[in-house]
């Protein structure tokens, strides 16, 4: 993998480094507002799957991009296939993807989208409420390399609907010179040293899953009762200014600007930053940390779904699925990746890496936030929400 | 005798010419505006639809008003603040434009014009560039040894300056200060020089002359400047999402998460229309005291 090295530790680095991470904002809040113009302008053009074209919502920083030399996965798969492909990292938060795409499914008429990657939960959503098309599983062998147990997940217990695009862990992110310290657990991230200086994340199964966890709670069978203590404390927290935003995707900028030095956050965001800023480290507390998977969902009536088999089959070939788990980071639902970067010098590390490939012992520290009813989840949603808004 | 064909165009014309924005207005504004109404007094069908259902539930808005009164508070103080502070800078800036400008007048309203032409997301993120912990500001602030007084003042929390009220202000500031500016220029622009000249003649000095004759016709300008400025501050949604922290939101923030996150149409229109109401209300009082003839065309 060509990656940019990481960069010196000299105090002078700063302005380059703000520059950046200026852009990398100004990136996801641009992917958040302005991107949906072009999409739509995409539901014009061509006819049947003539048209060899394939779009997809994802989110940020979530596949390896073309590097001098090096043409990222979307590159490559065109190259390969012929199909063109605008991909579009325009999910900062599945929340809001989730209420831009609503309208129009609801009113039964097709997305631009053929393909869109969003959180287990929300696929959970979706595919309840019929808007999904089954995958076009017939057309991609490849689909026989998923892990075991990624199959039959709980929002998609037939496999029909979905395959993951990656899965991962939610921990906490800090960087060791902010803090001063190696943390140990969720209690750090309520340390009044800290106060002002964390953040925790928008996505609810993932802030609220880690308090629980480090108050003793099953995850598994979340209940309203039991969630009060962590809702509690997470709004003290609040008012008492110690968390300092809730955040989507952005929490990475604001960790490489250091105006944060603890936050929840994603493992293998964290890997990739780490390259950036070698002092920040990912913990899975030992309370526990909440494992996740985002899935690929194909929305009514998209217009391509013989490029989304070709497509499908494609980034599941273990050497295609490799590369991308090697940029990101995350956890590949694809069987054989681990072997390939064992394989490879330059990547051999990841092959070890427990945050990519979880061995017994981590496992054992993971838990999936289990599934919420519809009146539930409203009365879990309008809480955190308080808490979250102000 | 009848009225001629001709006579009767010209009568008419006015209103013609007036036709497509009129109609503009309707379809785009007042029609939008109208359907919140039933919009906030109905319930939603189902958790993921669209669609509600009209009950003449009344209780939408006692529900957002106990709810979000404090973010209402909130907004209109932190408007009323970024005002107050944007007049300070705007005043003496409107004076010098007009009275010291000269031939440099244009370019200096084009100065303060300029940057409105940036987009308002990119000025909100490239200030979380300058307030944050280890930007520019900070430092200066640091060198000047001025941290402990700005954070007794509570201008800054714990040393820091971004997410935190003041940062929410400042941008909100940014923003208004053209509103401020330009009407207090065009106020004083009215002002005859010779009355300046009247007042030096018969012996008021720099002050007594400023306090009898420009601040009194400077103030119809102050007014509109207030009200223009009042109105985006108080509805403004990048600012407090991008400088502040969850205890800064304001209340357009509230409304964009009730209808995007939540789903809860109703409640988000009930909320709107009460944010209107209390704008409109504050709009009616300026028109009554002064009419329209000193809102300028920004």
């Amino acid at each position: 993998m060509t990656r940019p090295s990481p960069p010196s530790r000299s105090a002078s680095a700063p302005s380059p480094r703000s520059r950046r991470v200026f852009l990398r904002q100004l990136g996801l809040a641009a992917a958040g507002v302005a991107l949906t113009p072009p999409l739509l302008q995409a539901c014009g053009g061509g006819e049947g799957g003539k048209d060899r074209e394939l779009v997809i919502s994802n989110f940020p920083l979530y596949i390896d991009v073309d590097a001098p030399g090096v043409p990222g996965s979307v590159s490559r798969f065109q190259n390969d296939t012929g199909i063109q492909v605008r991909y579009v990292e325009d999910v900062n938060d599945v929340r809001q993807f989730f209420a831009r795409i609503q309208p129009q499914l609801a009113a039964g008429r097709p997305l631009a989208q053929d393909l869109i990657v969003l959180t287990g939960w929300t696929a959970e959503r979706l595919i309840r409420l019929g808007w999904m098309e089954p995958l076009p599983l017939a057309e991609v062998p490849n689909a026989r390399n998923l892990v075991p147990s990624l199959r039959k997940p709980s929002w998609d217990p037939e496999q029909r609907f979905s395959l993951p695009w990656q899965s991962g862990i939610a921990g906490i992110a800090y960087n060791i010179k902010a803090t001063g310290r190696e943390l140990r657990g969720i209690d750090d991230l309520f340390d009044p040293a800290l106060k002002g200086r964390v953040s925790a994340l928008l996505e609810m199964r993932d802030t609220m899953g880690l308090l629980m966890l480090a108050d003793g709670q099953d995850i598994t069978r979340p209940t309203w009762a039991a969630a009060q203590p962590s809702f509690d404390r997470l709004e003290q927290a609040r008012k008492d200014g110690q968390i300092r935003r809730f955040t989507g995707n952005d929490y990475q900028t604001d960790l490489l600007a250091g105006n944060l030095a603890a936050c929840i956050g994603w493992s293998g965001d964290v890997a990739q930053l780490a390259m950036e800023q070698p002092d920040l480290r990912f913990l899975v507390p030992d309370s526990g940390g909440v494992l996740w998977a985002d899935v690929m969902l194909m929305p009514k009536g998209a217009r391509h779904p013989q490029e989304v088999a070709r497509w499908l089959n494609w980034i599941y070939e273990p050497v295609e699925a490799a590369r991308i788990a090697a940029a990101v980071q995350y956890i590949s639902p694809v069987e054989g990746v681990r072997e390939v970067l064992a394989k490879d010098p330059a990547t051999a590390a990841l092959a070890n890496n427990p945050l990519m490939f979880p061995d017994a012992a981590m496992l054992k520290k993971l838990h999936v936030f289990g599934p919420l009813s519809d009146q539930e989840e409203a009365r879990w949603e309008e809480r955190f929400a308080r808490i979250t808004e102000g | 005798m009848p009225v001629s064909p001709r006579a009767e165009l010209r009568r008419h014309w006015p209103w013609l010419l007036l036709t497509p924005g009129l109609l503009w207005l309707l379809a785009l504004y007042v029609l939008p505006l109208l359907a919140l109404v039933p919009l906030s007094l109905s319930e939603p069908l189902s958790r993921f639809g669209l669609d509600t259902v009209f009950t003449g539930r009344v209780a939408n808005y006692l529900e957002v008003l106990q709810a979000y009164g404090p973010i209402l508070v909130r907004s209109f103080s932190y408007a009323l603040v970024a005002t107050a502070v944007g007049l300070v800078l705007a005043y003496p800036l409107a004076f010098a434009i007009r009275f010291r400008g000269g031939r440099w007048q244009p370019l200096l309203i084009g100065l303060v014009v300029l940057p409105s032409l940036t987009s308002f997301l990119v000025r909100a993120i490239a200030w979380t560039s300058l307030l944050g912990d280890s930007g520019p500001v900070l430092g200066l602030v640091d060198t000047l040894g001025l941290t402990e007084l700005l954070n007794g003042l509570g201008v800054l929390r714990d040393g820091r300056l971004l997410n935190t009220p003041a940062s929410v202000i400042l941008g909100l500031t940014n923003g208004v200060l053209p509103f401020l500016v330009l009407p207090l220029v065009v106020a004083m622009e009215r002002i005859d020089p010779r009355l300046l000249e009247a007042a030096a003649d018969l012996h008021a000095g720099p002050l007594r002359s400023f306090a009898r004759v420009v601040w009194p016709l400077s103030l119809p300008g102050l007014g509109a400047g207030i009200l223009l400025s009042l109105i985006p501050a108080a509805g403004d949604v990048v600012n407090p999402l991008f400088l502040g922290g969850p205890n800064e939101r304001m209340i357009a923030n509230t409304i964009d998460n009730l209808l995007l996150v939540q789903l809860q149409a109703p409640r988000a229109a009930a909320l709107t229309l009460v944010l209107m109401a209390l704008i409109s209300v504050a709009v009616v009082l300026q028109l009554r005291s002064r009419g329209v003839e000193d809102l300028p065309l920004p």
